[in-house]
């Protein structure tokens, strides 16, 4: 049968009991799949910065929150913190630039991997940093993910 | 061999280095001390907001109740009495309806789980007819409200845009509301929408008090009101615009404003044509699909 799928946003996140394949395009954002491979259940989000600064709204636009909402959501539907698996992936360099700050690709990274150590949740897979934007299409069924690399040229990567 | 001068020189760039990587670490401290503050005032917003939520809540439908039962004693020769109650209670409900709109977008935007519904929106339609909600709202203070649509060759009177409805009505309702509230009596307010090069844009321009400099910078934190004294007159929660701000995040707009005190305060929003939601079928409308055959896909 075919799975539902589901177009996840930049600043949203994505949890379904039921099997869905979500898709997202990936520049310096960054998403991170959490995958239960006990009870079959995946959840995944999209986000655009590292850290809240306590300016506008808390959402999983950031990092910290977008992380913590996911996992939230996952132990709320039964999930347990040691099953966890997670897969990590983006954090491009799409624009270049010297300034550390506006690194932002590489913060982005950073934080998700810092985030995952503290909560002992291992890495299963990833792809990160590079120049180049990505496809990915996440499974919530099986946790597999298929990534495509989108050439520099051509289709302006989303952030 | 090093000379006394290289060496002399290599340790004034050392110094030099040290005291940049000093004056960075200072400025990150004090960077870092200002998020906290703003994190701490957010909260302590957050707290404040929850305990004024009940009487936000509780005051109008007291009011609505009681009104609704002043009107069923009326005897029918009085009927005219109810106008006036009749507004009353419009005013009530639809301040409620709308504090209660804000508060729930701001908490699916604060999920993550509200996406973008993009279809041909009239745009026409969907700002008149959000005007027209606010007409009692600014008659009450004998405010005007205009709409400007600006017509340049080849586009239709009633013009249609790949956006979300929803959501653009609750931009331009809190746009709409706070030129109101914060507008002078007997001035006016005006909307004004265009298509430029494929994007939408909408200004709301009230003659009223306007925004400071100083406040220019907090008027889209969520929960910050710009008068939020105990003798403010205007209710609210201070949610609207940052809840404007992370809906034009989602629909990849912008928001801008500018403001001179007591003469003229403008706020104008862009967005981009939106694309169709993705169908159930997996492909995406617009040249959105994904195609992953297995050339050079890789499997995680």
């Amino acid at each position: 049968m075919e799975l539902k799928t589901h177009f996840l946003y930049p600043s949203t996140l994505f949890f379904s009991r039921e099997p869905f394949i979500v898709n997202t395009i990936l520049g310096s954002c960054v998403s991170l799949c959490l995958y239960d491979p006990i009870n079959r259940t995946g959840g995944i989000n999209h986000y655009m910065l590292p850290f809240w600064n306590g300016e506008g709204l808390a959402s999983p636009k950031y990092g910290n929150i977008a992380i913590e909402k996911l996992l939230e959501k996952m132990l709320q539907t039964g999930s347990k913190k040691n099953n966890l698996i997670a897969k990590v992936f983006g954090g491009a360099e799409v624009i270049d630039t010297k300034i550390s700050q506006f690194h932002i690709g590489e913060r982005n990274i950073e934080i998700a991997q810092r985030v995952l150590k503290d909560l002992n949740i291992q890495i299963s897979g990833q792809s990160l940093g590079g120049k180049n934007g990505r496809k990915i299409q996440f499974n919530t069924e099986t946790g597999a993910v298929l990534q495509k690399m989108i050439a520099r040229q051509g289709l302006e990567p989303k952030k | 061999m090093v000379t006394d001068d290289q060496l002399l020189q290599e340790l004034e760039k050392r110094f030099r280095e040290n005291k940049e990587s000093l004056l960075q670490l200072q400025k990150m401290t004090s960077e870092l001390k200002e998020v906290n503050k703003k994190l701490e005032e957010s909260e302590a917003l957050k707290t404040h907001f929850i305990s004024n939520i009940t009487n936000e809540i509780i005051n109008p439908f007291a009011a609505i109740l009681g009104l609704s039962r002043n009107i069923l004693d009326v005897k029918k020769e009085n009927w005219e009495k109810v106008i006036s109650m009749v507004h009353l209670i419009h005013s009530e409900a639809f301040n409620l309806d709308f504090q209660l709109k804000n508060v729930f977008a701001a908490a699916k935007l604060e999920a993550g789980e509200w996406i973008p519904d993009i279809m041909n929106v009239n745009v026409n339609q969907l700002i008149s007819s959000t005007l027209d909600s606010f007409k009692y709202e600014a008659a009450k203070r004998r405010i005007e409200l205009y709409y400007d649509f600006d017509v340049s060759p080849g586009i239709e009177k009633s013009f249609y845009f790949l956006t979300d409805p929803e959501k653009l009505k609750i931009i331009i309702s809190n746009l709409l509301s706070n030129a109101i509230k914060y507008s002078n009596s007997e001035s006016e307010v005006k909307v004004k929408a265009r298509l430029e090069v494929e994007n939408l844009y909408v200004s709301v321009i009230d003659k009223g008090i306007g925004v400071s400099e100083k406040n220019k910078k907090i008027i889209f934190d969520r929960f910050k009101r710009v008068d939020n004294g105990i003798n403010s007159l205007n209710r609210g929660h201070g949610l609207g615009l940052s809840v404007n701000k992370a809906i034009l995040d989602l629909l990849g707009g912008e928001i801008e404003m500018q403001s001179v005190a007591n003469e003229e305060t403008v706020f104008t929003i862009c967005i981009p044509p939106g694309e169709r939601s993705v169908n159930y079928d997996g492909m995406a409308s617009d040249g959105n699909e994904f195609l992953f055959d297995n050339d050079g896909d890789e499997l995680f």
